[in-house]
């Protein structure tokens, strides 16, 4: 009988300790699949703004609960784009309010409209808007379509009434699914006067961008630059909480997972002790004992990853559907989210059946015959 | 086994025990008190004595499954203190129990087969060998049913079946009619002559029994832990009468 065989056996057999194992690995990947979906969707939200213009880095103010706080001088626009890497320096003030159940989170995007090109914006119907227009606005070609507008239609924007002078496309789905409107119409209805939420930089082509986001930093220590998503947390410290909540979790979820394990583990190589000393009696060594012992916690932890897996898609499918997410939350299911399950579930197995594998291994074959 | 050529050709006795002494709680119980022997390759050696006289502990000494305060026991000529116990168990030495000791979850073919793991043969020779054994136990018919559906005979047969599985020299039994009806003992033993017989297996059989011990080549009785009498052969009367 191949060892394999032997014990997947061994785990069908004993059904009862599978199940316990299992529910607790299971129980553990769900928590661990549901948190990482939910948190890795939720940073994909907060940092769709990053992803709205087309730049090499993104400078914000440092140290802000959300993006959203981060505010700047207009003047700090002008002395970033005096650096002589810099090719171009927009300044966009930000806000967001919540327009209908289906829109929780709508962008509002105030950029001049000589900063529409160069800030990777392209107007695809219409025209763009006057720099001193008050009531003229523009739409991105997906929240236009969501919203049923066109061009020479009113849209309410926060409760401001706005013609749509225009459709434009940023070749990002969060771009594309905002608004643009006048920088000074939007600093005013945002009592917001000069200010701007961020800057994006282009840089001059062989301008080393490294060198310039330190030189930036080191010049203006309350500004922090990010290039990356995963540098988001620097200016937005409610993401850095909530990743920080979800590792916590995961490691609890993973050390319960693993105390489960263990518990039914040591329970069953306690019942099992006489089963051991017979192997132990025919000539199997004690590293084959341990292998056993692993090998029915891993396939354990192995199926029940797959289940977790299932609830934890299931958890999600019925978080999506609170009224309270619905809209700011899309659920996005990376490969990274599962392939963090499956270790976290081989992790319960081994953290948790190492310790029942080596007493298994070491029992004394004699003793372990005339156990009970 | 270690390649002690020198030692193995000069003592050809499959087991021998040299002034074994085996203390249990501190010294208290002596199980094993100076206990010398020498079992011959191929003979029929049965052990009795009274309960408590040492014969299990002589079997778990000789299986590797404990080893001795003090004195030598050798297996095949070599110093089983010096073995590695795990082979010795694996390639010398096959067990057999009083309460078989199966595994229940498993059916008879499986419970032979998993003497085999790690024995370096592939699975179908495994398998055809498992094969081999239940049909020569006469347990063909039942290969697929698991220990706790064969009578308390065929469970002993399929324990032995087992110990055969890795072609052991020696065949230890510990009191392996002690639970079964006079019907099964009488098979047993059968089985154990033509294994030693068939197979050249040196068997030595722990029982408290007498009439089975008449069945052995040799008898060696013991008592606190010594051997008393050594070499009493059986003769055919003597045989007739308990089988």
């Amino acid at each position: 009988m191949p060892f394999l065989v032997l014990i997947a056996r061994n785990v069908i057999t004993r059904k009862v300790r599978s199940l316990l194992t299992g529910a607790a690995v299971a129980i553990g990947i769900m928590t661990v699949v549901a948190l990482g979906v939910l948190t890795h969707s939720l940073r994909m939200t907060a940092t769709s703004i990053l992803r709205t213009g087309s730049a090499d880095f993104t400078i914000a103010q440092k140290g802000v609960s959300d993006v959203l706080f981060s505010a700047m001088d207009e003047t700090q626009v002008k002395q970033i784009q005096s650096y002589p890497e810099v090719d171009s320096a927009i300044g966009v003030l930000v806000g967001s309010f919540k327009m209908d159940t289906n829109h929780p989170f709508f962008l509002e995007i105030g950029i001049q409209p000589e900063d529409l090109q160069p800030f990777g914006v392209q107007v695809v119907a219409g025209r763009a808007y006057s720099a001193d227009a008050t009531d003229e606005a523009m739409l991105g070609y997906r929240a236009a379509r969501d919203l049923g507008k066109t061009v020479g239609d009113t849209v309410t924007l926060d409760t401001v009434d706005y013609v749509v002078v225009g459709i434009f496309s940023t070749g990002q789905v969060f771009g594309d699914s905002a608004s643009m409107l006048p920088l000074p119409k939007l600093q005013a209805e945002e009592r917001k006067p000069g200010d701007v939420t961020l800057m994006f930089v282009k840089v001059k082509p062989g301008a080393n961008i490294d060198a310039l986001r330190a030189q930036i930093e080191k010049d203006s220590p309350e500004l922090a630059t990010v290039q990356t998503v995963s540098e988001f947390g620097r200016i937005d410290r409610n993401l850095s909480l909530i990743s920080a909540a979800n590792a916590a979790i995961t490691i609890i979820a993973l050390v319960i997972g693993a105390i489960g394990v263990m518990n039914t583990m040591m329970m069953s190589v306690f019942e099992r002790t006489r089963e051991f000393g017979v192997l132990r009696a025919v000539g199997w060594t004690r590293i084959r004992v341990l292998a056993l012992v692993l090998g029915e916690a891993f396939l354990i932890a192995l199926a029940s990853a797959a289940v977790g897996v299932a609830m934890g898609y299931v958890t999600i499918r019925l978080i999506e559907r609170l009224p309270e997410v619905v809209g700011f939350f899309q659920p996005d299911y990376t490969a990274s989210v599962f392939g963090r399950a499956l270790g976290i579930a081989v992790g319960m197995a081994v953290i948790g059946a190492i310790y029942p594998a080596v007493r298994a291994a070491l029992l004394e074959p004699l003793d372990a015959l005339r156990h009970e | 086994m270690r390649s002690d050529t020198s030692e193995k050709t000069q003592d050809p006795a499959a087991v021998k025990a040299i002034d074994v002494v085996k203390l249990f709680d501190g010294g208290v119980v002596r199980a094993l008190d100076g206990l010398n022997l020498q079992i011959e390759r191929g003979e029929f050696v049965a052990i009795t004595g009274p309960s408590g006289c040492g014969k299990s502990t002589l079997i778990h000494l000789v299986a590797s499954l404990d080893v001795p305060t003090s004195g030598k026991i050798l297996v095949n000529g070599h110093d089983l203190q010096s073995e590695n116990k795990d082979r010795v168990r694996r390639k010398e030495i096959g067990l057999v129990f009083q309460l078989h000791n199966l595994l229940p979850h498993l059916n008879a073919l499986e419970n032979v087969e998993i003497a085999m793991l790690g024995n370096g043969l592939g699975y179908r020779e495994q398998r055809e060998r498992a094969h081999e054994l239940l049909e020569e136990m006469g347990l063909s018919a039942k290969a697929k049913m698991t220990p706790p559906r064969l009578s308390g005979g065929e469970r002993q047969r399929l324990a032995i079946a087992r110990a055969l599985a890795n072609h052991p020299s020696i065949l230890l039994a510990d009191e392996p009619t002690g639970s079964l009806d006079s019907a099964s003992v009488d098979r047993v033993l059968d089985l154990f002559r033509r294994i030693r017989e068939e197979r050249g297996v040196t068997i030595l059989m722990a029982t408290h029994d007498t009439h089975v011990a008449l069945t052995a080549d040799r008898i060696i009785h013991m008592r606190d832990g010594r051997a008393v009498e050594n070499g009493q052969t059986p003769s055919e009367g003597e045989r007739d009468k308990t089988v």
